[in-house]
């Protein structure tokens, strides 16, 4: 119970979780969890309403069909549990900007945090439908049989996340 | 059915293992690119090493099969990864 309530595990304690579920979805479903995909199945749907002849391309007819699909439960999952996961820890509160070292170098506005996490979000979610998976589903979930993939993902990601870091950061950085 | 409820909590220890990670958090995830906090990167690489340990060994065992390993297509997972990146370090997802 202790360990529940601690505000911070060691990130191998936490790696070796997340290595489990792995195995276990593997195992039990033959599903590898991922989290972008899961936009983009809801995305199709809000295509599928709003423009039906945009969604009638390729992509959402073969790569990724429409619909409230497994990696929509593990989206809905991974909120729940991050959620209960910070309450029983007390590190859960609502803010509009949450970050302390954002807030030192970037300053308390709002508007700007909330307009790079938009953006953000779009880049990186273009990012990944392009590349065939994020972070979990490509990087881990490709990793761990040694795709090629995975691994130039991975470096494709640090090549272009430093750089922008350090644009970010400037003389921080 | 089973499979989208058994998805719901796969989902749910994954959101709580990030968490505890505090992966959720973004100076977590952009300091990875500035080198001062190494944790996206332990968390990610123990998750492998456990991950393909286990999968393998049932695999050995004959009591799992491999699933649809994630397509390689050079420029795409170049072209894809470089622009994620970009809004990894960014907004600190």
């Amino acid at each position: 119970m202790n360990l529940l309530k601690q505000k911070e595990w060691s990130p191998y304690l936490a790696g070796t979780l997340l290595g489990l579920v792995y195995v276990i979805s593997i195992a039990v479903t033959g599903i590898i969890p991922g989290a972008s995909g899961a936009f983009e199945n809801i995305g199709g749907l809000i295509a599928q309403s709003l423009y039906p002849d945009l969604a009638k391309n390729t992509y959402f007819q073969f790569v990724m069909p429409p619909g409230i699909t497994t990696a929509v439960m593990i989206l809905l999952g991974i909120m729940i549990g991050a959620f209960v996961s910070a309450k029983l820890s007390g590190d859960f509160k609502l803010q509009t900007v949450s970050d302390d070292q954002w807030k030192r170098v970037f300053g308390k506005a709002t508007w700007k945090r909330w307009l790079v996490l938009f953006v953000g979000g779009i880049i990186l979610e273009f990012g990944a439908g392009i590349a065939g998976g994020c972070t979990s589903g490509l990087a881990i979930g490709g990793g761990l049989f040694l795709a090629p993939s995975a691994f130039i993902f991975i470096a494709a990601m640090f090549a272009s996340g430093i750089p922008v870091a350090m644009l970010m950061y400037w003389r921080k950085y | 059915m089973f499979e989208m409820v058994f998805s719901l909590a796969m989902g749910f220890l994954f959101g709580f293992a990030l968490q505890k990670a505090g992966l959720s958090k973004y100076h977590k995830i952009v300091n990875v690119f500035r080198f001062t906090d190494l944790a996206v990167l332990k968390f990610m690489m123990t998750t492998l090493a456990v991950s393909m340990v286990g999968v393998f060994a049932l695999n050995t065992l004959g009591v799992v099969a491999l699933p649809n390993i994630p397509a390689t297509y050079v420029i795409g997972n170049l072209i894809g990864g470089l622009i994620f990146g970009v809004g990894m370090a960014g907004a600190g997802f």
